[in-house]
C-alpha cells in the first residue's frame, strides 16, 4: 500500500521500502526507523528526484537515529540525485551501505545518454580505483562512456572522500 | 593619481591579452601584472575599479597583501578567473573577500566576464536577461502562499523536461527553485530591528503572502543556460552572509537559516548570482549550464555577489 507524505510516496514491497518524489520537510524520515526489519532497513531510492535542505537534515537525523538504534541501513538503486547529495554533504552519508546507484553514461556512437544502474558490491574494486564499470548502450549495443567525473562521482562509496 | 583603470594579475601572457581585449570595451585603462608582487606594486599607484585575478594565485603567501592592497585603494570588485579544475575554490571562498567568481575553461569566458565587468562599472544589476541570449522568454509566476513552492517546483522540472533537457538538469533547477523560493519566503523577511521573523517558522505549514512578502520567480532558457531568477522585496541578506554560505562544506544537523540553503543551491547549479539592494530587494539569479555534458563541466561553479550602491556597484 502507498502511503504518501507531502512530495514523497512510500512504498512496501517485501523487506524493501520504496521511496518515490522529493524529500523534503514534510518526510518524516525519522520513523522509517520503525519500519526496519531483523536490525536492517532497506531503501530504494531510485525514484527520489530531489532532496531539499530540510530533507537533508531531516536524512542525516535518521542516519544517525539509526545508528544509534544498531540498525544498519542499506540503501539500494539510489538515484543521481540523491548521489549528488550524498557526494556534496559528507553527513548524509552515514554508516548506510550502498548497494547500487544510478550513473550518467554516454554513447559515443550514437549520442544516447543514460542513467544506467551500477551494481556497487560487484564493481567493488574498479570503483574503488574511480573506475566506471563499461556499460553497452541500450540503443546500439556500442560501449557506453561514463558522462562525469568519477573522482567527483564516486567519491560516496570512499569513506571521508 | 591617475584615472579609474582595471587591473590584471595573471602569469599567463595569452590569458592576459585575451581579457585585456575583453575587457577593453568598457573604455577604462588596462593594466597588467605578472604576479601578485608586481601587482601590490602597481596598486600602490592605481585607482582600479575592477582587480582581476588569477585563480591560482590566491594560493600564494602575497595573496592577503595583495587583497588588503586592493580594499584600501577603494576598488570596486575583486573578480577571480578560475581555468583549472584543482585550482583552489576553498581557499578562494575562505578567504571571504573575493566578490565573484568566474569558473571557466581558460581562456575563453567572454560572456560571463563583460557581463560581470558590465554590470560593475554600470551598475545596472538587475535582471536574468542579462545572462540570456537575444530573444530568450522568461516565464514569471509570484508566489503568493508558502505552498506554492512545490507546484512551482513540479512545473519548472515539466518545462525543463519539456524543452529537451534531462532528468539531471531537471532535478538541479527543482533543487535550486525550491531552496530560493524557501530562502525567499522564509528567510528574507525582517522586522525593524532586522529580526528575520519566519526563519524558524515550520517550512511545511501554510502562509498566506501578503504584497509585502511576496516572492517573485522567473525562469527562462536559451541554447546555454536554464536560469532560475527569485526576488524578494526585502533585500536583508548580506555580502558576509552569502560569502559564508558558499564557504560552508557541510551541513550542520540542526538550525535554521539562509546558510544551508544558499550552499546547496550554488553546488547544484554552475553560476549564482546574487544581487543585492540593501533594504530594497535581494534577487538570486542560479545557471545550469547545458552546453557541456557533465564529464566536460567545470567542478567549481561561479558566483558574483553585486551590491547595489546610489551610484553604482560595490563589492
Amino acid at each position: 500500500m502507498n502511503e504518501t507524505r507531502g512530495r514523497l510516496t512510500l512504498e512496501t514491497r517485501g523487506d524493501v521500502l520504496v521511496l518515490s518524489g522529493a524529500i523534503d520537510e514534510t518526510s518524516g524520515l525519522l520513523d522509517l526507523i520503525g519500519r526496519a526489519s531483523d536490525g536492517n532497513l532497506v531503501l530504494d531510492l531510485a525514484a527520489v528526484s530531489f532532496i531539499n535542505s530540510l530533507g537533508v537534515r531531516d536524512w542525516i537525523r535518521m542516519q544517525a537515529a539509526a545508528t544509534k538504534a544498531g540498525i544498519s541501513v542499506e540503501l539500494r538503486r539510489v538515484s543521481e540525485p540523491v548521489v549528488h547529495q550524498l557526494n556534496m554533504i559528507i553527513a548524509t552519508r552515514g554508516t548506510g551501505s550502498v548497494v547500487s546507484f544510478y550513473a550518467p553514461y554516454a554513447c559515443d556512437a550514437c549520442g544516447r545518454e543514460e542513467s544506467l544502474l551500477v551494481d556497487a558490491v560487484a564493481n567493488h574494486d574498479a570503483l574503488t580505483r574511480m573506475d566506471a564499470p563499461p556499460m553497452p548502450c541500450p540503443e546500439c549495443g556500442a560501449q557506453m562512456a561514463f558522462n562525469d567525473f568519477p573522482e567527483r562521482y564516486f567519491s560516496f562509496l570512499i569513506a571521508g572522500g | 593619481m591617475r584615472s579609474p583603470s582595471i587591473l590584471i594579475v595573471h602569469s599567463d601572457r595569452k590569458t592576459q591579452r585575451v581579457v585585456q581585449r575583453i575587457l577593453g570595451v568598457t573604455g577604462y585603462p588596462i593594466d597588467i601584472a605578472d604576479d601578485l608582487e608586481q601587482g601590490i606594486r602597481l596598486v600602490q599607484h592605481l585607482s582600479p575599479i575592477l582587480v582581476v585575478l588569477d585563480g591560482a594565485a590566491v594560493g600564494s603567501p602575497h595573496a592577503p597583501a595583495f587583497i588588503a592592497a586592493v580594499a584600501q585603494r577603494g576598488t570596486e570588485a575583486c573578480m577571480t578567473l578560475l581555468g583549472a579544475p584543482s585550482a583552489p575554490l576553498p581557499t578562494i571562498l575562505g578567504i571571504g573577500a573575493i566578490t565573484n567568481l568566474l569558473v571557466h575553461p581558460m581562456p575563453v569566458l567572454a560572456e560571463e566576464l563583460t557581463i560581470t565587468a558590465q554590470k560593475l562599472i554600470r551598475g545596472d544589476l538587475f535582471g536574468a536577461e542579462k545572462y540570456l541570449l537575444w530573444g530568450a522568454q522568461l516565464h514569471e509566476a509570484t508566489v503568493v502562499r508558502a505552498s506554492q513552492r512545490a507546484e512551482l517546483v513540479g512545473r519548472i522540472s515539466e518545462h525543463v523536461r519539456a524543452v529537451g533537457q534531462s532528468a539531471r538538469v531537471a532535478s538541479m533547477a527543482m533543487l535550486v527553485t525550491d531552496e530560493l523560493i524557501s530562502n525567499a519566503v522564509h528567510n528574507a523577511p525582517v522586522d525593524g530591528s532586522g529580526e528575520h521573523y519566519r526563519k524558524d517558522l515550520a517550512r511545511d505549514i501554510e502562509i498566506e503572502l501578503d504584497a509585502k512578502h511576496q516572492v517573485r520567480l522567473r525562469w527562462g532558457f536559451d541554447a546555454r543556460y536554464v536560469a532560475i531568477e527569485v526576488t524578494d522585496p526585502w533585500g536583508s541578506l548580506d555580502r558576509d552572509t552569502i560569502l559564508a554560505s558558499l564557504a560552508r562544506n557541510d551541513v550542520r544537523d540542526s538550525g535554521g537559516g539562509a546558510g544551508m540553503g544558499i550552499a546547496l543551491a550554488y553546488r547544484s547549479c554552475d553560476h549564482l548570482v546574487f544581487n543585492l539592494a540593501p533594504g530594497k530587494r535581494t534577487e538570486i539569479i542560479a545557471l545550469i549550464d547545458v552546453r557541456y555534458p557533465p564529464s566536460e563541466r567545470m567542478p567549481a561553479s561561479s558566483y558574483n555577489v553585486f551590491v547595489e550602491r546610489a551610484t553604482g556597484v560595490e563589492p
